[in-house]
């Protein structure tokens, strides 16, 4: 009986770091392609305002804001994608 | 920067290239009966950069055919003979330039366009 107590004891002792946030090599990946995300967030913003004013090429405007339109998209999928897998996981039984 | 960005890109200078070019047509045409003009050409030059060839325009260069000979006396130029020295621009050759360039424009759009559609499509692949 007692062995068993401390067998599970044992076992939930050396579960618990599976548990607990790491610092994986993917999380500063992760930031700068965030950093990079926002780059193209900020380019597409200048060329559109300079475009309003009057001084850029008309192609370059099209040409951030569809990069600008593509990017957000795929942002958008991944967000799309981590949430789903996070749902996923809550639906788990334990 | 992903392939379908460089496509863009590319396609973006093109787009530029041709619109320079219809500028250089729209200045030919416009000074087609100002005497002494001589017609602007450019070319078109490829620039490599980062693995990307994308096209720019190079230096602009006068046609060097002989002007025009208009016969008119009462023109403040005429010379002795009653000549004097129109542009060398042909409206036809200018014209037929001009729609070249539409062409070429609206194949560079379509390929904007098709970059788009695709790296679109692939993102509509992890949609449900």
């Amino acid at each position: 009986m007692e062995s068993t107590l401390i067998s599970a004891v044992q076992g939930y002792a050396s579960s618990r770091p599976a548990t607990q946030p790491g610092t994986q090599p993917g999380g500063s990946m992760f930031g700068q392609l965030m950093g990079d995300f926002a780059n193209t967030l900020a380019h597409s913003e200048a060329v559109s305002q300079q475009a309003m004013v009057g001084d850029v090429d008309p192609h370059a405007l099209v040409q951030a804001l569809a990069q600008t339109e593509l990017a957000v998209e795929t942002a958008v999928t991944v967000r799309n994608k981590v949430v789903e897998a996070y749902q996923e996981i809550l639906r788990m039984p334990v | 920067m992903s392939e379908f960005s460089k496509a863009l890109s590319i396609s973006s200078s093109g787009l530029q290239a041709q619109a320079s070019r219809l500028r250089h047509l729209s200045e030919n045409i416009s000074n087609a009966a100002t005497p002494g003009y001589r017609r602007k050409t450019i070319p078109f030059e490829m620039e490599m950069n980062s693995g990307v060839s994308r096209v720019t325009v190079g230096r602009m260069s006068l046609d060097d055919r002989p002007l025009d000979h208009i016969f008119d006396p009462s023109h403040p130029l005429a010379d002795e003979s009653g000549n004097y020295e129109g542009s060398n621009v042909d409206l036809l050759i200018e014209l037929a330039d001009a729609r070249e360039a539409q062409r070429s424009y609206e194949a560079n759009l379509k390929m904007f366009e098709q970059a788009r559609q695709m790296s679109s499509g692939l993102m509509q692949l992890l949609r449900r």
